[in-house]
């Protein structure tokens, strides 16, 4: 093996190794994926939005921007800050394979705020709740139901439904996908009345 | 006309427990447009499952207060409702490029309520809640083959609750 091609190997191993530690943290998730939604945004607004402290979102950037995941789009001050688009593909022993995107770190930075989630990666590992999303993707698609998912990964309908659901606001954050079905307003039922509750 | 209104597991799971304002608007329109969720027997196994990783669904909550229930076997002796559970199996392995074998029968089920309904004449529309897009819209074409493509409507779980949400239901 050449020097270049073991230089390059290494690099490819620090990304991974900084995507890695993005999963393993999800308030580094929560910012990554925070500063993906918008095009560039200054540690003030990091704090204002995501209600950090000023230590706390300066050493979070920072870590972020030592990781190689988040880069400074412009040197004057106030620094502003922009995340690099991460599509890693990882391939397992056997021919499994799954690709990072920002769309899972994303999903990972929710479950301090989704419970579903939270078990579900409890559950099932980072790599079991890669594995939903690509299923979420798919079935807000028009591709697959839950019932295939729970079949699939021998879980029940109702916890493959659940993490479903729990995904859906990351996939349409992420992915450009029409909404299917009728309207409320095509159901033409007769007569909503304005409040009788 | 008559309607009869089909629910799927996504539309109870959507809407969270009875406490949720989501819960209370679907069943606020329930109750103002005389609607009762008709559950096919698979949906009602599906809800009620003994997992201790979810949370339980407040299916029987929505029973009890008389604006859900659970449907009758269905009867697979009518060849429309064979005929419509095999489409359906169909339609979804080929949305993922799979044996219509591995497609489980409780996505059929839907559009076999469906058909079972309109072809006894019980009802002259039906509106299938579903969260699943594939077996929504696999119900409306397969229905469609049948003859049955005016009387049958896909409605999606999540936009139904959002646009009831947003109408100030």
């Amino acid at each position: 093996m050449s020097r270049t091609s073991n230089r390059a190997n290494g690099d490819i191993v620090r990304d991974f190794l900084s995507i890695a530690d993005l999963l393993g943290e999800t308030q580094l998730a929560q910012l990554y994926a925070y500063l993906a939604r918008g095009s560039e945004a200054t540690v003030q607004d990091v704090m204002d939005d995501l209600d950090l402290a000023q230590g706390t979102a300066y050493s979070y950037v920072n870590r972020l921007v030592d990781a190689g995941v988040v880069e400074v789009t412009d040197d004057e001050q106030p620094r502003r800050y922009a995340a690099r688009e991460i599509d890693l593909t990882v391939t397992q022993a056997g021919d499994r394979e799954y690709t990072i995107t920002p769309a899972l770190i994303d999903a990972v930075g929710r479950r301090e705020t989704n419970a579903d989630i939270d078990t579900y990666i409890d559950r099932h590992g980072v790599a079991g709740l890669a594995t939903a999303l690509t299923y979420a993707v798919a079935r807000e698609r028009g591709e697959v139901t839950h019932r295939l998912m729970a079949d699939d990964l021998d879980i029940s309908p109702l916890a493959a439904e659940m993490i479903l659901q729990a995904l859906r606001a990351v996939v349409h954050e992420h992915y450009d996908i029409e909404e299917a079905g009728a309207s409320l307003e095509e159901l033409d039922i007769d007569d909503i009345s304005a409040d009788d509750a | 006309m008559n309607r009869f209104y089909i629910a799927d597991t996504g539309l109870f799971v959507a809407m969270g427990q009875p406490s949720n304002s989501r819960y209370q608007a679907v069943r606020r329109f329930a109750r103002q447009n005389d609607v009762t969720f008709v559950l096919p027997e698979r949906v009602y196994e599906e809800l009620t499952v003994d997992d201790p990783d979810v949370e339980d669904v407040p299916v029987d909550a929505a029973i009890d207060e008389g604006w859900a229930m659970v449907a009758t076997p269905l009867e697979f002796s009518k060849p429309i409702v064979s005929r419509v559970m095999d489409g359906i199996q169909r339609y979804i392995a080929n949305a993922d490029d799979r044996p219509a074998d591995e497609v489980e029968r409780a996505d059929a089920a839907l559009a076999a309520l469906a058909a079972q309904e309109l072809c006894m004449g019980a009802a002259t529309e039906v509106y299938i809640y579903t969260t699943d897009i594939a077996a929504g819209e696999g119900a409306e074409t397969v229905l469609a083959s049948e003859g049955y493509g005016d009387s049958v409507t896909f409605v999606n779980g999540f936009r139904f609750i959002e646009d009831l949400r947003s109408t100030g239901h």
